[in-house]
């Protein structure tokens, strides 16, 4: 196997809740106490994104799929852990050394109403990151290639003049998909790209993403709650419960057979065209506050199959004969 | 008992804004009926007026919205014609709702216990004891755990789900006979969406409640209601059983709502897309509404509404429907 494009190795990340000094210092019976407390957003999360693939990474709010997706952009710094791109550590990278980076990896957000500048024209929001990223290009190239690119995502390059709020939601989102296609990217992070926009619009997004990926080669890190669009687009799945991985398979092994509880309750969940009732795993309780994390597994509170072992042990990402990998103690101890 | 007077009937609904340079129309001819006990679904893209039929059905349609014609009957009368005073006895008491945000729609600085009684209060003359009562019971209802304590607990210390679960509560203090839910679970996770799904469907059961389910989700709709309205660009375009709707729809927006689905499609192949996006209410097409996003259309489409016709026990109004209808009838009597 070749090496991937992209590894993430021992990723953490914390933010810090606390505050300044003065704030975490309390007069508590009769002595000063210093408290500081953090989100534990992402607790050593591995991955490797292989090229031309499109790696999807699915959860619930709060489990710390979109912080994977900025750290891995340079967004966030990692608190603990190293991201490579082919074969180079970027996360410490700093000014000049960035710049060829941020060229080949692009993001594409979540929300298109926000991500794009409302007092710049398109033609504008699409010039400017092609006058950073290749300044030796004339004026005329420049604008040759947002012609092209507003083409190939099916937007009129005679509307280059109007400015974002003139479009609909799922134009808008075309045009932030050109503007992260305007530098010719090898690798694009997509944050939930389609999850503010309607069914009929959601598809034609996901057939552009998808020609987008074959004609230019690309490689997606995908990042979304939607397990029916997982199965439709991804290579492989990373399944993250409370800021740790725990399934990681190809896309069929893993609709075929899940064996992370976690996954299973996540599948079973999913309202299906051909269900008469809610057909769903229940689980016990709620995600816990990733503020204090559980010990062990951090699944095992609400995991029908926990014993002392999960209460006590983090289980590690092991690989089964199916090729999935799943950090469980069930599955490892072939309880599950 | 008479049984052929439905609980709910809307006859020929028009809900218009009046707004600089003229009357948009939001609702053109709803018609519908939902009996009691009955789970309908109201299924549209953002902008079809779903939300909008939902508020008039209480007639909570705000300046500068009006209804500009038809009927709301509850058992038999008329809504649209009542006064606030009147209306004010229905709402909340006969007829409740639940909107999308829970967050949105309880008081921050308020305990919910203290809302709650608020709510029996305003319909009922009974002492706060009885009204702490009944809020405990409905707590219960709706498996939050430790009722007791969440009576005296703001909205903001729980979580989603749960704030869900007491608005479901509210929503059943006064016993109505119809809930309507407008997005209820949208802001939820998968899982938890599930959960509050079953709920509302048990509760319904149980209570002989009838449910009017606002949402875009197809398979939600499967799940839970046995009868299920399409809505485009004001109209509905579809009405009949849920299961003979989704299994074979008839009209071709439907039909390219549910093939739209990434879960209808081969996983990695192409979705099939409907063009374009829904016409906004400035400019709405004459004719069918959909014809310019239709493969079917044809002169007759863009010049006149279609009628509905009547296709096993689905009400469509398609030109192309009625089309195949006549062609089929034709080759009956030929044959005969």
């Amino acid at each position: 196997m070749t090496s991937p494009l992209v590894e993430i190795r021992g990723l953490e990340k914390r933010f810090d809740l606390s505050g300044s000094l003065l704030e975490q210092i309390t007069f508590k019976g009769g002595r000063f106490q210093r408290k500081q407390e953090a989100v534990h957003a992402i607790n050593g999360v591995d991955l490797q994104v292989h090229k031309g693939e499109a790696l999807c990474v699915v959860g619930e709010s709060g489990c710390g799929k979109s912080t994977v997706a900025r750290t891995v952009m340079g967004l966030l710094s990692p608190s603990a852990g190293e991201v490579h791109y082919d074969g180079q550590r970027i996360d410490n990278l700093k000014g000049r050394d960035v710049l060829p980076y941020r060229r080949k990896m692009q993001m594409i957000f979540q929300n298109p109403y926000a991500s794009l500048n409302p007092r710049m024209t398109i033609q504008q929001t699409l010039e400017e990151p092609i006058h950073f990223h290749r300044p030796e290009l004339s004026r005329d190239e420049v604008r040759g290639k947002v012609q092209e690119v507003m083409a190939s995502v099916g937007i009129d390059p005679d509307w280059g003049s109007r400015f974002g709020h003139e479009f609909s939601g799922g134009q808008r989102q075309r045009i932030a998909i050109a503007r992260a296609l305007a530098v010719d990217p090898e690798f694009i992070v997509a944050d939930e790209p389609i999850s503010a926009l309607d069914v009929s619009i959601q598809a034609q997004v996901l057939n552009l993403l998808m020609e987008a990926q074959e004609t230019r080669n690309l490689t997606y890190l995908f990042i979304t709650h939607d397990l029916a669009v997982v199965e439709h687009f991804g290579t492989r799945v990373a399944v993250m419960y409370l800021g740790r991985v725990c399934e990681l398979a190809e896309t069929k092994t893993l609709f075929a057979e899940p064996r992370h509880p976690y996954t299973q309750a996540l599948l079973s969940a999913i309202p299906k065209l051909e269900d008469d009732r809610p057909n769903y795993i229940r689980l016990q309780g709620e995600v816990p506050t990733p503020v204090n994390l559980p010990s062990g597994c951090v699944f095992h509170g609400r995991c029908p199959y926990a014993n002392d072992r999960c209460r006590q042990q983090i289980p590690q990402l092991i690989t089964t004969d199916s090729g999935t990998q799943v950090a469980c103690h069930a599955v490892e101890e072939g309880r599950l | 008992m008479k049984n052929d007077t439905p609980l709910l009937e809307v006859k020929n609904l028009d809900v218009r804004f009046a707004v600089r340079g003229g009357d948009l129309t939001a609702l053109r001819g709803i018609s519908f009926s939902l009996d009691k006990g009955e789970r309908l679904g109201l299924v549209g893209e953002s902008g079809a007026g779903k939300s909008v039929a939902a508020f008039s059905i209480l007639n909570l349609i705000a300046r500068p919205g009006y209804i500009a014609g038809g009927q709301i009957l509850l058992e038999g009368k008329d809504l649209a014609a009542m006064s606030e005073r009147e209306l004010r006895k229905i709402r909340g008491n006969r007829i409740a709702m639940i909107f999308q945000d829970p967050m949105m729609t309880l008081n921050p600085v308020l305990t919910i216990g203290t809302q709650m009684v608020e709510a029996i209060k305003a319909h009922r003359r009974i002492s706060t004891k009885a009204a702490r009562d009944i809020a405990l019971d409905k707590l219960r209802k709706v498996q939050i755990p430790s009722p007791e304590k969440r009576l005296d607990q703001y909205p903001h210390e729980l979580s989603g789900g749960m704030r869900q679960r007491v608005i479901i509560a509210i929503a059943l203090l006064l016993d109505p006979e119809i809930i309507v839910a407008d997005e209820p679970t949208t802001a939820l996770d998968v899982t938890i969406q599930a959960e509050i799904m079953a709920l509302l469907l048990d509760l319904c059961e149980q209570e002989n409640v009838a449910l009017m389910l606002i949402t875009h989700d197809l398979g939600v709709v499967s799940q839970v209601t046995q009868r299920m309205l399409v809505m485009y660009s004001g109209r509905i375009i579809e009405q009949g059983p849920t299961r003979e709707i989704i299994n074979d729809a008839q009209h071709p927006y439907t039909q390219g709502l549910i093939n739209a689905l990434p879960q209808m499609g081969e996983p990695g192949a192409r979705l099939f897309q409907i063009p374009g996006s829904m016409p906004s209410l400035k400019n709405v097409p004459t004719g069918c509404p959909f014809h310019p996003r239709c493969d079917f259309a044809t002169d007759q489409c863009r010049q006149t509404m279609p009628e509905y016709v009547r296709s096993g026990n689905v009400d469509v109004a398609c030109y192309e429907v009625s089309n195949l209808i006549e062609q089929e009838k034709r080759m009956q009597e030929a044959g005969s």
